[in-house]
């Protein structure tokens, strides 16, 4: 039960940051590098707006969710959009940024792991030797509410609707008057927000320091490959799927090796269904 | 004829290498310090990535030393006075990085002495100490190789010093009975997992397998659990980087631990306390001292003011004391007493004044040069070792330990699991 909970929090996270590149990678056909670095950008404004100025943390996590998604429209006006007919353009250019983005953080707040204050040291007991910290049910319930704002989002709204046509067929979206540079945009919002609030709300849990990034992206690279590119239904479940995995073999086995068998999850995808789990030709 | 020709062409080759090199050593010229020349060393350390905080805080401490060193004179050499600059390069941990660096500090600045952390990058500075004869220093003893004569280990005997706070634990808590280790897998942990099997062994307590998990590893709520489910006495944070001791403590914290913790390091632990109780940190063991420790005024530490250094540096770099602020200012401390000993600033000079007696004045008391057992080489500082706890929210020396004491007595346990972990010099 304890190794559930602790995978459902790994799963929350994942799936926002997953969920975000893959929405990027749909609607624009840009690997973002730089992605992971969106979730250290969330997980800084935390760092200087809660613990340097102590605002109320249900703000800074709004706050942080607005300045990321406006760091990705940022991106998509200087780079994804000059580079959009250089197929590899948009990818070299987020490698850079993600440098840029690093450097400019290691200037402004320093190298070493930030010390994040908790915001509630509160555990739901569930059991003897079952205990749910407030601070991880926080993660968790972030998620379920941005991802279903998400779904909401995409099939209930005109802009929805045009982001999935635009992603699906962009000529034909725009013979039906789908501006699809608008569409980039928000998609490009919603993507890097949705990883500005995960980096944001694990904020306390987690060490922040300049360099979590890394280890974040490796892991979402996973799983939209094991999920197949362009499907957010596919990075959702293979997030939990990923997280549970993974867990209980850290849990149970050891992590070096639940490393290992995320790999190779994701090799033995690669080589029975090369488009993933729920991937297809279309995108989003 | 019968000599060479029963030599295969590659020791032939190697024995070349070796005469050539060292006739590079010996070729280097000499030079003598003009009157008043600034004396430079090398700080090739991680001073940005996840291994900064074991860098870039001892470079900060080096320059409170220099400015002390400075305003009292500076090194003598030959009676006169020279000043001390520290030229910093950042090998973000990468052995490349430390290649490249290595080569700019002893060739491009000229530097008399080359301070690192060690590790993974060593690899990538070995053949330039190798090939220049420049005298390094590391902070891991594990670096230690008969093949290179020029690097030292004077300041931390890592990981053999973590015996002496599960020494410590056995001797004031005998009702502590078993243990489990966790680690990140690499050249810091595991050297440090073989350390605490043996100090655990040696003092009647029962291991559990180690848990070990990757350097990239961001939520420990899984490693945690699997900790607490074993329902050991004592939970060890072996030798993990502060980015991975914090979540830890945090985790054990919620999850509802209540046993006992050691730890090498507990950098921050005002922080620690912080996200847990000053309850919970209760009784949390560890081996790097507060420098405001009044066991540190005692006649045979040799660092000159630490109350004073430790102050000077917590009013320039609030809230960021750690394990390595205070460690290659005291490498320092025992370079500028070789130095001003033999005279000279030369490498290979400050070595043999370095050596001469088998003894050199550590930080924590006089010590033994040692190493040949575990490294094949007498090139670590080994002598007493403090072991630290934290009581009522303050971290206090409780005890020094006599390492060699303890090797003496138990080294053979050490060398098993050092042998299983290939980790004894003629393994690597």
């Amino acid at each position: 039960m304890q190794t559930g909970l602790n995978a459902l929090f790994a799963a929350a996270y994942l799936s926002l940051v997953a969920v975000g590149l893959v929405l990027i990678f749909g609607v624009m056909g840009v690997i973002n590098f730089a992605h992971g670095e969106l979730f250290m950008l969330g997980a800084y404004v935390v760092v200087a707006l809660y613990t340097n100025l102590q605002m109320p943390f249900v703000l800074v996590v709004a706050i942080g969710l607005i300045f990321v998604g406006l760091v990705g429209i940022l991106m998509e006006f200087t780079m994804f959009h000059p580079l959009r007919d250089n197929p590899l353009g948009g990818l070299v250019a987020s490698i850079g940024f993600l440098m840029v983005i690093q450097a400019s953080i290691t200037i402004g707040f320093g190298v070493r792991m930030e010390h994040v204050p908790p915001v509630t040291q509160d555990v739901i007991i569930l059991s003897e030797k079952v205990r749910l910290p407030v601070q991880r049910l926080f993660v968790i319930l972030s998620a379920f509410v941005c991802l279903t704002a998400l779904w909401l989002f995409l099939k209930k709204t005109k802009f929805g609707w045009a982001l999935r046509a635009s992603a699906q067929d962009p000529e034909a979206a725009m013979l039906q008057g789908i501006s699809t540079r608008t569409v980039s945009i928000i998609a490009m919002f919603i993507g890097a927000a949705l990883a500005g609030v995960a980096g944001s709300v694990t904020a306390p849990v987690i060490s922040v320091s300049p360099v979590i990034g890394h280890a974040v992206i490796v892991s979402a690279f996973i799983v939209i490959i094991v999920g197949g590119i362009g499907s957010l239904e596919g990075a959702v479940l293979a997030s939990v799927t990923y997280a549970f995995i993974h867990t209980v073999i850290t849990t149970f086995i050891d992590g070096v090796i639940a490393d290992i068998v995320g790999l190779s999850l994701m090799l033995l995808v690669l080589i029975i269904k090369p488009t993933g789990m729920f991937g297809t030709q279309d995108r989003v | 004829m019968k000599n060479f020709s029963s030599q295969t062409k590659r020791e032939f080759l190697k024995r070349m290498a070796a005469t050539v090199s060292a006739g590079m050593v010996v070729g280097l010229p000499k030079m003598s310090l003009a009157a008043g020349e600034t004396i430079k060393i090398g700080f090739l350390a991680p001073l940005t990535g996840p291994v900064a905080a074991w860098g870039k805080p001892g470079l900060d401490g080096c320059q409170i030393w220099a400015e002390r060193i400075n305003a009292a004179g500076g090194i003598s050499i030959n009676g006169e006075g020279h000043p001390v600059e520290f030229i910093g390069y950042d090998n973000e941990y990468d052995p490349a990085k430390a290649r490249a660096g290595a080569s700019k500090l002893v060739i491009e600045d000229g530097v008399k002495f080359v301070m690192m952390l060690g590790g993974d990058p060593w690899p990538g500075a070995q053949p330039v100490a190798d090939r220049t004869g420049m005298l390094f220093s590391t902070l891991l003893p594990s670096d230690l190789g008969p093949d290179t004569t020029t690097l030292i280990a004077p300041a931390e005997v890592h990981p053999i010093y973590n015996v002496t706070g599960v020494q410590w634990l056995a001797e004031n808590h005998p009702e502590l009975k078993s243990a489990v280790i966790c680690a990140q897998d690499d050249a810091l942990g595991i050297p440090s997992v073989a350390t605490y099997l043996a100090a655990f062994e040696a003092s009647g307590i029962a291991n559990e397998d180690p848990i070990l998990f990757d350097a990239a590893t961001t939520d420990f709520a899984p490693i945690v659990s699997r900790m607490i489910s074993l329902n050991t006495d004592i939970i060890c944070l072996d030798t993990c980087y502060t980015e991975f001791v914090h979540p830890l403590v945090e985790q054990l914290f919620q999850q509802g631990y209540e046993g006992t913790i050691i730890s090498c390091t507990a950098d921050f632990y005002q922080q620690m306390i912080e996200k847990t109780s000053a309850e919970f940190m209760e009784g949390f063991v560890f081996q790097f001292p507060d420098f405001d420790d009044p066991a540190l005024e005692q006649d045979f530490i040799n660092f000159d003011d630490p109350a004073g250094f430790f102050s000077e540096y917590n009013s320039r770099h609030p809230g960021e004391w750690g394990a390595v602020s205070w460690e290659y200012a005291s490498i320092m401390d025992l370079w500028k007493w070789a130095a001003e000993k033999a005279n000279s600033v030369e490498p290979g000079d400050v070595l043999a004044s370095m050596l001469e007696s088998g003894q050199g004045e550590h930080a924590f008391g006089t010590a033994d040069w040692w190493g040949m057992d575990l490294f094949g080489i007498d090139h670590a500082l080994v002598g007493n070792w403090p072991v630290v706890v934290i009581k009522g929210g303050k971290a206090r020396i409780q005890d020094y330990k006599w390492i060699p004491g303890w090797y003496d007595e138990f080294g053979d346990i050490l060398k098993k699991y050092f042998t299983q972990y290939n980790l004894m010099w003629d393994q690597r």
